[in-house]
Protein backbone atom coordinates (compact mmCIF):
# COMPACT_ATOMS: atom_id res chain seq x y z
CA UNK A 1 0.00 0.00 0.00
CA UNK A 2 1.57 3.11 -1.24
CA UNK A 3 0.17 6.21 -0.46
CA UNK A 4 3.04 8.53 -2.19
CA UNK A 5 1.74 9.51 -4.91
CA UNK A 6 -1.76 9.99 -3.76
CA UNK A 7 -3.03 13.93 -4.68
CA UNK A 8 -4.25 15.97 -2.26
CA UNK A 9 -2.56 13.73 0.61
CA UNK A 10 0.29 15.89 2.24
CA UNK A 11 3.74 13.30 2.62
CA UNK A 12 3.78 13.21 6.27
CA UNK A 13 0.21 11.92 6.60
CA UNK A 14 0.85 9.62 3.74
CA UNK A 15 3.57 8.43 6.05
CA UNK A 16 1.61 8.39 8.58
CA UNK A 17 -0.69 6.30 7.01
CA UNK A 18 1.51 4.22 6.04
CA UNK A 19 2.89 3.08 9.28
CA UNK A 20 0.03 2.63 11.18
CA UNK A 21 -0.47 0.25 7.99
CA UNK A 22 1.78 -2.05 8.69
CA UNK A 23 0.61 -3.03 12.07
CA UNK A 24 -2.04 -6.28 12.58
CA UNK A 25 -5.01 -5.57 11.70
CA UNK A 26 -5.01 -2.39 10.41
CA UNK A 27 -6.18 -2.18 6.48
CA UNK A 28 -5.69 0.77 4.98
CA UNK A 29 -9.01 2.09 5.56
CA UNK A 30 -8.57 2.21 8.63
CA UNK A 31 -5.22 3.02 9.19
CA UNK A 32 -6.62 6.43 7.17
CA UNK A 33 -8.80 6.88 9.55
CA UNK A 34 -6.65 6.54 12.68
CA UNK A 35 -4.25 8.57 10.77
CA UNK A 36 -6.69 11.74 10.38
CA UNK A 37 -8.19 11.18 14.06
CA UNK A 38 -4.25 11.02 15.58
CA UNK A 39 -3.56 14.47 13.26
CA UNK A 40 -6.97 16.09 15.00
CA UNK A 41 -5.81 15.45 18.47
CA UNK A 42 -4.81 18.19 20.73
CA UNK A 43 -0.86 18.41 20.40
CA UNK A 44 -0.06 17.27 23.87
CA UNK A 45 -2.25 14.01 23.34
CA UNK A 46 -0.43 13.58 20.00
CA UNK A 47 2.97 13.85 21.69
CA UNK A 48 1.83 11.64 24.77
CA UNK A 49 1.05 8.72 22.41
CA UNK A 50 4.43 9.21 20.37
CA UNK A 51 6.28 9.31 23.97
CA UNK A 52 4.50 5.85 24.64
CA UNK A 53 5.68 4.01 21.61
CA UNK A 54 9.14 5.24 22.40
CA UNK A 55 9.14 5.27 25.63
CA UNK A 56 7.33 1.29 25.26
CA UNK A 57 10.34 0.54 22.69
CA UNK A 58 13.09 1.62 25.22
CA UNK A 59 12.53 0.58 28.28
CA UNK A 60 10.36 -2.96 27.46
CA UNK A 61 13.28 -5.62 27.97
CA UNK A 62 12.69 -9.97 28.24
CA UNK A 63 12.08 -11.23 31.56
CA UNK A 64 15.70 -13.03 32.39
CA UNK A 65 13.84 -16.16 33.87
CA UNK A 66 10.25 -16.00 32.07
CA UNK A 67 10.99 -14.38 28.91
CA UNK A 68 7.76 -12.26 29.41
CA UNK A 69 8.37 -8.47 28.13
CA UNK A 70 9.06 -6.14 31.39
CA UNK A 71 9.67 -2.98 32.74
CA UNK A 72 12.29 -4.55 35.46
CA UNK A 73 14.20 -7.96 34.91
CA UNK A 74 12.61 -10.33 37.27
CA UNK A 75 9.26 -9.32 35.86
CA UNK A 76 6.71 -9.07 38.74
CA UNK A 77 5.59 -12.48 38.24
CA UNK A 78 8.71 -13.95 38.46
CA UNK A 79 10.01 -11.90 41.52
CA UNK A 80 6.73 -12.40 43.46
CA UNK A 81 7.18 -14.92 46.58
CA UNK A 82 3.87 -15.94 46.59
CA UNK A 83 3.68 -17.92 43.45
CA UNK A 84 4.22 -21.54 43.32
CA UNK A 85 8.01 -21.61 42.25
CA UNK A 86 7.41 -26.04 41.90
CA UNK A 87 5.36 -25.01 38.69
CA UNK A 88 5.76 -23.64 35.14
CA UNK A 89 3.37 -22.97 32.63
CA UNK A 90 4.86 -22.34 28.72
CA UNK A 91 3.11 -20.05 26.53
CA UNK A 92 2.77 -18.70 23.01
CA UNK A 93 2.78 -15.00 23.72
CA UNK A 94 2.62 -12.23 26.44
CA UNK A 95 -1.02 -12.10 25.67
CA UNK A 96 -1.40 -15.85 26.19
CA UNK A 97 -0.22 -14.55 30.20
CA UNK A 98 -2.82 -11.98 30.53
CA UNK A 99 -5.61 -14.20 29.93
CA UNK A 100 -4.32 -17.12 32.03
CA UNK A 101 -3.78 -14.77 35.19
CA UNK A 102 -7.89 -13.91 34.20
CA UNK A 103 -8.80 -16.72 35.42
CA UNK A 104 -7.13 -16.77 38.40
CA UNK A 105 -6.76 -20.34 38.82
CA UNK A 106 -3.12 -20.66 38.16
CA UNK A 107 -0.28 -19.49 41.23
CA UNK A 108 2.74 -21.02 39.06
CA UNK A 109 5.26 -19.51 36.92
CA UNK A 110 4.92 -18.86 33.32
CA UNK A 111 7.65 -18.98 30.51
CA UNK A 112 6.78 -17.34 27.32
CA UNK A 113 8.46 -18.99 23.65
CA UNK A 114 7.51 -15.61 21.75
CA UNK A 115 6.20 -18.03 18.83
CA UNK A 116 6.09 -21.39 17.55
CA UNK A 117 7.85 -23.84 15.49
CA UNK A 118 6.85 -22.58 12.12
CA UNK A 119 8.79 -24.92 9.40
CA UNK A 120 7.06 -23.25 6.48
CA UNK A 121 7.54 -20.16 7.60
CA UNK A 122 11.28 -20.35 8.72
CA UNK A 123 10.77 -20.45 12.37
CA UNK A 124 12.74 -23.79 13.95
CA UNK A 125 13.24 -24.11 17.62
CA UNK A 126 16.04 -21.96 17.80
CA UNK A 127 14.13 -18.79 16.62
CA UNK A 128 11.79 -18.62 19.74
CA UNK A 129 12.86 -18.87 23.39
CA UNK A 130 13.17 -22.84 23.54
CA UNK A 131 17.07 -22.71 24.50
CA UNK A 132 16.02 -20.75 27.75
CA UNK A 133 12.98 -22.75 28.33
CA UNK A 134 15.06 -26.12 28.78
CA UNK A 135 18.04 -24.30 30.74
CA UNK A 136 15.20 -23.47 33.32
CA UNK A 137 14.27 -27.21 33.57
CA UNK A 138 17.37 -27.65 35.02
CA UNK A 139 16.05 -26.35 38.18
CA UNK A 140 15.77 -29.31 40.52
CA UNK A 141 12.64 -27.65 42.42
CA UNK A 142 10.65 -27.53 39.15
CA UNK A 143 8.06 -30.76 39.10
CA UNK A 144 5.35 -29.69 36.32
CA UNK A 145 6.16 -28.50 33.08
CA UNK A 146 2.43 -27.17 31.91
CA UNK A 147 2.46 -26.91 27.89
CA UNK A 148 -0.31 -24.51 27.12
CA UNK A 149 0.44 -23.85 23.59
CA UNK A 150 -2.57 -23.25 21.19
CA UNK A 151 -4.17 -26.66 20.30
CA UNK A 152 -3.47 -25.25 16.45
CA UNK A 153 -1.25 -27.87 14.02
CA UNK A 154 2.23 -25.80 15.15
CA UNK A 155 0.81 -25.50 18.58
CA UNK A 156 0.60 -29.29 19.30
CA UNK A 157 4.13 -30.02 17.18
CA UNK A 158 6.05 -27.47 19.41
CA UNK A 159 4.44 -29.46 22.29
CA UNK A 160 5.46 -32.24 21.13
CA UNK A 161 9.06 -31.15 20.59
CA UNK A 162 9.04 -29.50 24.35
CA UNK A 163 7.95 -32.89 25.61
CA UNK A 164 10.73 -34.80 22.61
CA UNK A 165 13.81 -32.47 24.41
CA UNK A 166 13.13 -31.76 27.96
CA UNK A 167 15.66 -34.00 29.11
CA UNK A 168 14.53 -34.86 32.85
CA UNK A 169 12.74 -38.05 33.57
CA UNK A 170 11.50 -36.94 37.00
CA UNK A 171 9.48 -33.52 35.57
CA UNK A 172 6.28 -34.25 35.15
CA UNK A 173 5.00 -32.56 31.68
CA UNK A 174 1.12 -31.91 31.04
CA UNK A 175 -1.03 -29.65 28.62
CA UNK A 176 -4.20 -28.26 28.93
CA UNK A 177 -7.22 -30.21 28.52
CA UNK A 178 -8.60 -30.58 24.84
CA UNK A 179 -12.47 -30.13 24.35
CA UNK A 180 -16.08 -27.88 23.30
CA UNK A 181 -15.64 -24.29 23.95
CA UNK A 182 -17.92 -23.06 26.47
CA UNK A 183 -20.81 -21.59 23.97
CA UNK A 184 -19.66 -23.78 21.23
CA UNK A 185 -21.73 -26.80 19.74
CA UNK A 186 -21.51 -30.35 19.25
CA UNK A 187 -22.90 -30.50 15.92
CA UNK A 188 -20.02 -28.25 14.29
CA UNK A 189 -17.24 -29.55 16.02
CA UNK A 190 -14.75 -31.08 13.72
CA UNK A 191 -13.83 -34.25 14.59
CA UNK A 192 -10.75 -33.84 16.75
CA UNK A 193 -12.25 -31.99 18.99
CA UNK A 194 -15.30 -34.01 19.57
CA UNK A 195 -13.23 -37.02 19.97
CA UNK A 196 -10.67 -35.45 22.02
CA UNK A 197 -13.40 -34.04 24.39
CA UNK A 198 -14.35 -37.36 24.42
CA UNK A 199 -11.26 -38.87 25.74
CA UNK A 200 -11.40 -36.50 28.21
CA UNK A 201 -14.87 -36.95 29.82
CA UNK A 202 -15.33 -36.85 33.40
CA UNK A 203 -17.78 -37.71 36.11
CA UNK A 204 -21.18 -35.62 35.83
CA UNK B 1 -26.88 -6.09 -6.23
CA UNK B 2 -27.06 -9.76 -7.56
CA UNK B 3 -26.30 -12.57 -4.48
CA UNK B 4 -22.54 -13.83 -4.73
CA UNK B 5 -21.73 -16.90 -6.64
CA UNK B 6 -21.01 -19.72 -4.46
CA UNK B 7 -19.72 -22.80 -4.86
CA UNK B 8 -18.35 -26.50 -3.30
CA UNK B 9 -15.21 -27.69 -3.45
CA UNK B 10 -12.79 -30.46 -1.68
CA UNK B 11 -9.65 -29.04 -0.49
CA UNK B 12 -6.62 -30.22 1.43
CA UNK B 13 -5.48 -26.78 3.67
CA UNK B 14 -1.83 -25.98 3.29
CA UNK B 15 -1.67 -23.39 5.91
CA UNK B 16 -3.39 -20.28 7.66
CA UNK B 17 -2.40 -16.40 8.73
CA UNK B 18 -4.27 -14.43 10.81
CA UNK B 19 -6.17 -12.05 9.11
CA UNK B 20 -8.01 -9.24 10.93
CA UNK B 21 -9.30 -9.48 14.50
CA UNK B 22 -10.61 -12.74 14.04
CA UNK B 23 -10.70 -13.94 10.81
CA UNK B 24 -8.23 -16.65 9.11
CA UNK B 25 -6.63 -16.38 5.92
CA UNK B 26 -6.41 -20.35 4.58
CA UNK B 27 -4.43 -21.35 1.53
CA UNK B 28 -5.84 -24.75 0.30
CA UNK B 29 -4.75 -27.15 -2.77
CA UNK B 30 -8.36 -28.15 -4.06
CA UNK B 31 -9.55 -30.82 -6.84
CA UNK B 32 -11.09 -28.52 -8.98
CA UNK B 33 -9.77 -25.00 -8.69
CA UNK B 34 -5.79 -25.55 -8.04
CA UNK B 35 -4.37 -23.51 -5.18
CA UNK B 36 -6.92 -21.61 -3.65
CA UNK B 37 -6.69 -18.57 -0.65
CA UNK B 38 -9.70 -17.89 0.95
CA UNK B 39 -10.98 -15.80 4.03
CA UNK B 40 -12.60 -17.80 7.11
CA UNK B 41 -14.63 -15.13 8.56
CA UNK B 42 -14.45 -15.49 12.39
CA UNK B 43 -12.55 -18.76 12.28
CA UNK B 44 -10.39 -18.08 15.48
CA UNK B 45 -12.95 -17.63 17.68
CA UNK B 46 -13.61 -20.40 19.61
CA UNK B 47 -17.27 -20.26 19.06
CA UNK B 48 -17.30 -19.85 15.00
CA UNK B 49 -18.61 -23.01 13.71
CA UNK B 50 -15.54 -22.78 11.20
CA UNK B 51 -13.03 -23.37 14.00
CA UNK B 52 -10.32 -26.18 13.94
CA UNK B 53 -12.13 -27.53 10.68
CA UNK B 54 -9.61 -25.25 8.71
CA UNK B 55 -5.91 -26.44 10.33
CA UNK B 56 -3.18 -27.55 8.20
CA UNK B 57 -3.24 -31.14 6.81
CA UNK B 58 -7.15 -31.32 6.83
CA UNK B 59 -9.44 -32.85 3.76
CA UNK B 60 -12.73 -30.59 3.67
CA UNK B 61 -15.06 -30.31 1.71
CA UNK B 62 -16.15 -26.20 1.71
CA UNK B 63 -18.80 -23.74 0.58
CA UNK B 64 -17.41 -20.72 -0.26
CA UNK B 65 -18.68 -17.59 -1.58
CA UNK B 66 -17.20 -15.00 -4.71
CA UNK B 67 -15.93 -12.00 -2.86
CA UNK B 68 -14.73 -8.77 -4.30
CA UNK B 69 -11.03 -9.27 -2.99
CA UNK B 70 -10.84 -12.98 -2.18
CA UNK B 71 -13.24 -15.90 -1.30
CA UNK B 72 -14.98 -16.08 1.68
CA UNK B 73 -15.40 -19.68 3.54
CA UNK B 74 -19.12 -20.31 4.51
CA UNK B 75 -19.10 -24.01 5.51
CA UNK B 76 -16.23 -26.58 6.60
CA UNK B 77 -16.98 -30.42 6.69
CA UNK B 78 -13.93 -32.56 7.67
CA UNK B 79 -13.70 -35.39 5.58
CA UNK B 80 -9.96 -36.50 7.01
CA UNK B 81 -8.31 -34.52 9.39
CA UNK B 82 -5.30 -37.07 9.30
CA UNK B 83 -5.53 -36.98 13.41
CA UNK B 84 -2.92 -40.23 13.49
CA UNK B 85 0.11 -38.42 11.16
CA UNK B 86 -1.05 -34.99 13.51
CA UNK B 87 -0.14 -37.54 16.94
CA UNK B 88 3.61 -37.64 15.40
CA UNK B 89 5.95 -34.92 15.59
CA UNK B 90 8.56 -36.43 12.40
CA UNK B 91 4.92 -36.96 10.83
CA UNK B 92 3.82 -33.54 11.26
CA UNK B 93 6.78 -32.15 10.11
CA UNK B 94 7.10 -34.04 7.03
CA UNK B 95 3.31 -32.84 6.00
CA UNK B 96 4.25 -29.37 6.70
CA UNK B 97 6.93 -30.26 3.65
CA UNK B 98 4.61 -31.76 1.21
CA UNK B 99 2.39 -28.74 2.02
CA UNK B 100 4.66 -26.38 1.34
CA UNK B 101 5.76 -27.70 -1.94
CA UNK B 102 2.26 -28.00 -3.01
CA UNK B 103 1.79 -24.75 -2.21
CA UNK B 104 5.19 -23.95 -4.59
CA UNK B 105 3.80 -26.45 -7.16
CA UNK B 106 0.29 -25.35 -6.96
CA UNK B 107 -0.99 -22.81 -9.20
CA UNK B 108 -4.18 -20.93 -8.58
CA UNK B 109 -6.95 -21.37 -11.05
CA UNK B 110 -5.20 -24.19 -12.72
CA UNK B 111 -6.73 -27.71 -11.62
CA UNK B 112 -4.23 -30.55 -11.22
CA UNK B 113 -6.14 -33.37 -9.64
CA UNK B 114 -3.98 -35.44 -9.91
CA UNK B 115 -1.42 -33.43 -7.66
CA UNK B 116 -4.21 -32.97 -5.19
CA UNK B 117 -4.44 -36.91 -4.88
CA UNK B 118 -0.63 -37.09 -4.70
CA UNK B 119 -0.77 -34.83 -1.86
CA UNK B 120 -3.43 -37.61 -0.34
CA UNK B 121 -2.07 -40.90 -0.99
CA UNK B 122 1.73 -39.36 0.67
CA UNK B 123 0.36 -37.91 3.87
CA UNK B 124 -1.35 -41.30 3.86
CA UNK B 125 1.85 -43.21 3.38
CA UNK B 126 3.64 -40.65 5.94
CA UNK B 127 1.03 -41.81 8.74
CA UNK B 128 1.47 -45.15 7.85
CA UNK B 129 4.93 -45.10 8.32
CA UNK B 130 6.49 -42.05 9.80
CA UNK B 131 9.75 -42.63 10.35
CA UNK B 132 10.44 -43.78 6.91
CA UNK B 133 11.70 -40.91 3.96
CA UNK B 134 10.44 -43.29 1.21
CA UNK B 135 6.92 -41.34 0.91
CA UNK B 136 9.10 -37.99 0.78
CA UNK B 137 11.05 -39.51 -2.43
CA UNK B 138 8.00 -40.73 -4.39
CA UNK B 139 6.29 -37.57 -3.68
CA UNK B 140 9.12 -35.52 -4.91
CA UNK B 141 9.50 -37.49 -8.36
CA UNK B 142 5.53 -37.83 -8.65
CA UNK B 143 5.60 -33.64 -8.27
CA UNK B 144 7.98 -32.94 -11.18
CA UNK B 145 5.76 -35.41 -13.03
CA UNK B 146 2.37 -34.15 -12.62
CA UNK B 147 4.08 -30.11 -12.48
CA UNK B 148 4.65 -31.52 -16.46
CA UNK B 149 8.73 -31.62 -15.47
CA UNK B 150 9.40 -34.78 -15.66
CA UNK B 151 12.71 -36.15 -15.29
CA UNK B 152 14.03 -38.27 -18.18
CA UNK B 153 15.04 -41.69 -16.41
CA UNK B 154 15.66 -44.37 -19.27
CA UNK B 155 17.66 -41.85 -22.34
CA UNK B 156 20.60 -39.63 -22.25
CA UNK B 157 18.86 -36.18 -22.73
CA UNK B 158 21.30 -35.11 -24.75
CA UNK B 159 22.04 -38.17 -27.52
CA UNK B 160 19.01 -40.07 -26.60
CA UNK B 161 21.23 -43.45 -26.17
CA UNK B 162 19.41 -46.23 -24.17
CA UNK B 163 21.03 -45.83 -20.86
CA UNK B 164 22.90 -49.66 -20.05
CA UNK B 165 23.62 -50.76 -17.08
CA UNK B 166 26.03 -48.57 -15.29
CA UNK B 167 26.83 -45.52 -13.55
CA UNK B 168 25.46 -42.40 -15.17
CA UNK B 169 25.31 -38.82 -14.39
CA UNK B 170 21.88 -36.58 -13.73
CA UNK B 171 21.33 -33.55 -14.20
CA UNK B 172 18.19 -31.03 -12.28
CA UNK B 173 18.36 -28.27 -14.94
CA UNK B 174 18.95 -30.29 -18.29
CA UNK B 175 15.84 -32.86 -17.68
CA UNK B 176 17.22 -35.95 -16.19
CA UNK B 177 19.83 -38.77 -16.94
CA UNK B 178 22.90 -38.57 -18.86
CA UNK B 179 25.36 -41.34 -20.45
CA UNK B 180 29.22 -40.45 -19.57
CA UNK B 181 30.39 -39.02 -23.01
CA UNK B 182 27.84 -35.89 -22.69
CA UNK B 183 28.36 -33.10 -20.87
CA UNK B 184 26.03 -30.20 -22.51
CA UNK B 185 26.95 -26.38 -21.47
CA UNK B 186 25.83 -25.11 -17.78
CA UNK B 187 24.30 -28.78 -17.27
CA UNK B 188 24.66 -29.09 -13.45
CA UNK B 189 26.25 -32.73 -13.01
CA UNK B 190 25.89 -35.34 -10.50
CA UNK B 191 27.16 -38.85 -10.16
CA UNK B 192 23.82 -41.11 -10.40
CA UNK B 193 24.16 -44.54 -8.97
CA UNK B 194 22.63 -47.46 -10.73
CA UNK B 195 21.00 -48.69 -7.29
CA UNK B 196 19.13 -44.98 -7.71
CA UNK B 197 18.49 -45.39 -10.93
CA UNK B 198 16.62 -48.51 -10.52
CA UNK B 199 14.73 -46.71 -7.63
CA UNK B 200 13.77 -43.80 -9.35
CA UNK B 201 12.44 -46.20 -12.22
CA UNK B 202 11.01 -48.31 -9.94
CA UNK B 203 9.03 -45.18 -8.57
CA UNK B 204 8.17 -43.96 -12.20
CA UNK B 205 6.27 -47.40 -12.28
CA UNK B 206 4.41 -47.83 -9.05
CA UNK B 207 2.03 -46.17 -6.70
CA UNK B 208 2.74 -44.50 -3.80
CA UNK B 209 1.66 -48.57 -1.57
CA UNK B 210 4.34 -50.61 -3.72
CA UNK B 211 7.37 -47.86 -3.60
CA UNK B 212 7.42 -47.69 -0.22
CA UNK B 213 7.28 -51.19 0.20
CA UNK B 214 10.90 -51.65 -0.80
CA UNK B 215 13.72 -51.86 1.35
CA UNK B 216 16.05 -48.47 0.76
CA UNK B 217 19.50 -48.70 2.98
CA UNK B 218 20.99 -45.05 4.56
CA UNK B 219 23.58 -44.69 1.60
CA UNK B 220 21.12 -44.78 -0.93
CA UNK B 221 18.49 -43.01 0.92
CA UNK B 222 21.28 -39.77 1.22
CA UNK B 223 21.91 -40.14 -2.71
CA UNK B 224 17.99 -40.35 -3.16
CA UNK B 225 17.24 -37.12 -1.14
CA UNK B 226 19.85 -34.91 -2.20
CA UNK B 227 19.17 -35.94 -5.89
CA UNK B 228 15.36 -35.18 -5.80
CA UNK B 229 15.99 -32.22 -3.22
CA UNK B 230 18.29 -30.57 -5.44
CA UNK B 231 15.88 -30.91 -8.32
CA UNK B 232 13.11 -30.29 -6.64
CA UNK B 233 14.61 -26.87 -5.30
CA UNK B 234 15.81 -25.96 -8.62
CA UNK B 235 12.45 -25.56 -10.26
CA UNK B 236 10.93 -24.33 -7.07
CA UNK B 237 13.24 -21.47 -7.70
CA UNK B 238 14.39 -21.31 -3.97
CA UNK B 239 15.07 -23.31 -0.76
CA UNK B 240 12.65 -25.02 1.01
CA UNK B 241 12.24 -23.58 4.19
CA UNK B 242 10.44 -26.38 5.95
CA UNK B 243 13.17 -28.82 5.35
CA UNK B 244 15.96 -27.61 7.66
CA UNK B 245 13.26 -28.59 10.37
CA UNK B 246 13.20 -31.60 8.92
CA UNK B 247 16.85 -32.90 8.42
CA UNK B 248 17.31 -31.03 12.96
CA UNK B 249 14.55 -34.11 13.59
CA UNK B 250 16.35 -36.16 11.48
CA UNK B 251 19.84 -35.60 12.61
CA UNK B 252 18.62 -35.97 16.26
CA UNK B 253 16.77 -39.48 15.28
CA UNK B 254 20.54 -40.41 14.47
CA UNK B 255 22.26 -39.27 17.41
CA UNK B 256 19.95 -40.90 19.74
CA UNK B 257 20.69 -44.39 18.51
ZN1 LIG C 1 9.51 -13.28 34.55
ZN1 LIG D 1 24.69 -38.94 -24.14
Amino acid sequence: MTQDNVPGAAPSLSRLVQELNRLPGIGPKSAQRLAYYIIRLPDEEATALADAVTAAKQNIIFCEHCQNLTDASPCSICSDPRRDQTIVCVVEEPLDILALERTRSYRGLYHVLHGVISPINGIGPDQIKLKELFSRLAQPDLVELVVATNPTLEGEATAMYIRRHQGREDLRVTHLARGLPVGGSLEYSDETTLSRAFQGRQEL
Amino acid sequence: MAPPRTYRCEAITLSHTPLGEADLLVTMYTRDQGKVRAVGKGARRSTSKLMGHLEPLTIVKLSLAHGRNMDVISQAEVVDGFATLKGDLTAIAKGQYLAELVGGFGAEESANPGLFQLMIDTLRAVAANPQSDTPLRFFELHLLQVSGLSPELYQCVECRVELEPGAHRFSPNVGGTLCLECSPDDAHLRPLSLRALKILRHFDRSNIYEACNIAIDDELAEELKSLLLTTVSYWLGKEIRSNSFLERLHNESLSEV
